[in-house]
């Protein structure tokens, strides 16, 4: 098809990793809502952290279909896993269009799972709203002190370094926001308490608190009142990203589905020879087809350098729309045993609920669409 | 020391292979390929000598048409320090007698100290270029290996017979084929993968090398095995089974 050999090759050592070390560990991991250090170092060793990373800053200097690709493999084996390489791909990402020299040093040990990070932007009033942040960094000789809370931070009980949205100017709105790159070891930062999800569970998140955290000058990422800007130029990759994670779990729960329903016997046949299993497989099969299309549309639209707002929001919307959906009907060819935990697709169904809602709301994708609608016309 | 691997292109094993219509041969039209996991296995080895400091220098080989040059470009990725790629026009056939030959005429040339290959290809399965580079190199050999060790200028090394396991000591040069337990194969870094692009590759001819590379043996027709034909029955104790066992001849 289109993918290279080259991409053949990195998604295929991805896939053979995530069927070898990821997936056998995914059931406890949820169980034990466990950070797995050990599956990281690992990932880190083979590059698996970073891929869009140039080679002149330490990466491998993918494209974002290669890392769409290694982003759905990762998730079939479990999405918490995908979601921590995810997470380090967008810091990488604003490190490197954004940084300086200084703050590009930094990269080594992120991706080497030396350094964790997390990246705070979300705040009790502030969620699809952005503009609505009260975090603010107020000047303070040559540097800066860091006042307020985020929550449903992605790694903030185990980080080292927070990527901080702040306001830095309160009359100017959108242009009011700044990016500062917080060690969350120094005085004033305060971690709450690691919150209990219903999936993704080894993704360690929870709230982080600023009072009066002191910040050189230096901390600050790319232009004053860009912040904003900064974190919505990442977007478009997160997107893809959270999209084709969404597909791997989706792919995970057809595996599973076409497994039980070739073994499974009622009747004195397998379930698989009803017409009735046969069409939920089928829709599955298909959704997660079209799906994965979606994404890796929308990742050679950023490769290829053309506006992929509404590409990446489409991929991003209908994979986790059909994650959501499809898991249900994986549980549904299960019967009752796909409703007890230590079956796989009981945890693919909680693990994929979340694709609806972070990295912006399946309603909030809508509302981007139809607006790119609006604006370029039905073929825009 | 320089060692050389020669790695086989074949259809990646987790294909279901289909003979094509014609019963010409196996259809590979959009088939997934692969290094022969075997090959692998024994650049695995060859690898962990060099990063042991027994090893200078590690080959990758492979023969056939240009699309070859992607799992050279694997072993790159792996580790391999080279690759060599002799050149075949595309479905060029080529039996284990010639490929043996290229082989002979490679390590004469450039001055190998140990092949180390896959015991078999998985596309053919017949196995037969170890023995015969042996036997053209006049070089000692052990095949189906599941532990290696180099100790000066000698090797140890434990194969795998039917009636168990058989230590053998080789005086170098000499031929070794892996067996599947000699080792697990790494993963190749994200980072290799991409430096294995812009590596360079030595590309040969058999006819520089002079060796005539006109297959001996003719495949004059490929057809699928014949359906199993379902003989399980299920059995209620075993009592049954020993009884159904015994109708069978199976037991006496």
């Amino acid at each position: 098809m289109y993918l290279t050999e080259l991409h053949e090759q990195v998604r295929d050592l991805a896939r053979q990793f995530s069927d070898e070390v990821i997936r056998p560990a995914a059931e406890a991991l949820d169980h034990d809502e466990r950070f797995p250090s050990e599956i990281y170092d690992e990932m880190a060793k083979l590059g698996l952290f970073g891929i869009g990373v140039p080679e002149a800053l330490g990466g491998p200097g993918f494209d974002s279909l290669t890392y769409a690709l290694v982003m759905e493999e990762l998730s079939r084996g479990y999405a918490s896993v995908a979601d921590q390489c995810g997470l380090v791909e967008l810091i990488a990402t604003l490190l490197v269009r954004h940084g300086t020299k200084e703050q590009q040093a930094l990269l080594g040990d992120i991706l080497g799972m030396r350094t964790k990070v997390a990246y705070c932007i979300t705040e009790p009033e502030a969620g699809s709203d952005v503009n609505g942040i009260r975090t603010t960094a107020e000047r303070d000789g040559t540097g800066w002190v860091l006042n307020g809370g985020k929550i449903w931070i992605h790694n903030a009980p185990v980080a080292d370094l927070g990527f901080v949205l702040a306001r830095t100017d309160k009359s100017a709105g959108h242009r009011g926001m700044s990016i500062f790159v917080v060690d969350l070891h120094a005085a004033g930062v305060e971690r709450g308490p690691k919150e209990h999800k219903m999936g993704q569970r080894a993704s360690q998140v929870g709230a982080l608190n600023f009072t009066d955290v002191r910040l050189p000058a230096t901390a600050r990422l790319g232009e004053e009142g860009r912040g904003f800007h900064m974190m919505m130029s990442v977007l478009d990759k997160g997107r893809v990203g959270i999209a084709a994670l969404a597909v791997g779990i989706a792919q995970a729960g057809l595996e599973a589905a076409l497994d039980y329903a070739g073994t499974r016997k009622q009747f004195d046949r397998t379930i698989g020879e009803f017409q009735g299993v046969q069409f939920l497989l089928a829709d599955m099969a298909k959704d997660i087809e079209a799906a994965r299309l979606l994404v890796h549309s929308a990742a050679s639209h950023i490769d290829r350098g053309l506006d992929a707002t509404k590409a990446c929001s489409m991929a991003k919307c209908f994979a986790a729309d059909i994650a959501v959906a499809r898991t249900a009907d994986a549980v549904q060819v299960f019967g009752g045993s796909g409703y007890i935990r230590g079956f796989e697709v009981e945890r693919l169904y909680r693990d994929a609920k979340i694709c609806q809602i972070y990295e912006g709301t399946n309603q909030i994708q809508r509302v981007i669409i139809a607006r790119e609608l609006m604006k370029k016309g039905a073929r825009g | 020391m320089k060692v050389l691997v020669p790695v086989k292109r074949v259809v990646d094993y987790s294909v279901r292979v289909r003979v094509k219509a014609d019963g010409s041969g196996i259809d590979l039209n959009g088939v997934k390929m692969s290094m022969n996991p075997f090959d692998e296995i024994a650049l695995e080895e060859a690898i962990r000598l060099r990063e042991k400091g027994q090893v200078d220098d590690v080959t990758a080989l492979s023969i056939g048409p240009r699309t070859v040059q992607d799992t050279l470009r694997a072993a790159l990725a792996m580790g391999a320090d080279k690759a060599v790629h002799i050149e075949l026009p595309a479905d060029t056939p080529i039996d284990s007698l010639a490929v043996a030959k290229l082989l002979d005429a490679i390590v004469r040339e450039d001055g190998y100290s140990l092949v180390l290959l896959g015991k078999q290809a998985i596309d053919t399965d017949l196995g037969g270029t170890g023995p015969m580079l042996a036997g053209l190199l006049r070089w000692p050999q052990a095949s189906f290996a599941s532990e290696l060790t180099l100790i000066d200028t000698h090797l140890r090394v434990v194969t795998e017979t039917d009636s168990g396991l058989r230590t053998l000591e080789l005086p170098l040069p000499a031929v070794v084929s892996a067996d599947l337990r000699l080792n697990t194969p790494r993963y190749a870094s994200l980072p290799n993968i991409m430096k294995a692009r812009s590596r360079p590759i030595t590309v040969r001819t058999p006819a520089e090398l002079g060796v005539d590379v006109t297959p001996r043996l003719r495949q004059r027709a490929v057809s699928p095995p014949p359906a199993r034909a379902k003989t399980a029955i299920r059995v209620e104790s075993a009592a049954d089974l020993v009884r159904s066992l015994r109708a069978e001849g199976a037991l006496k």
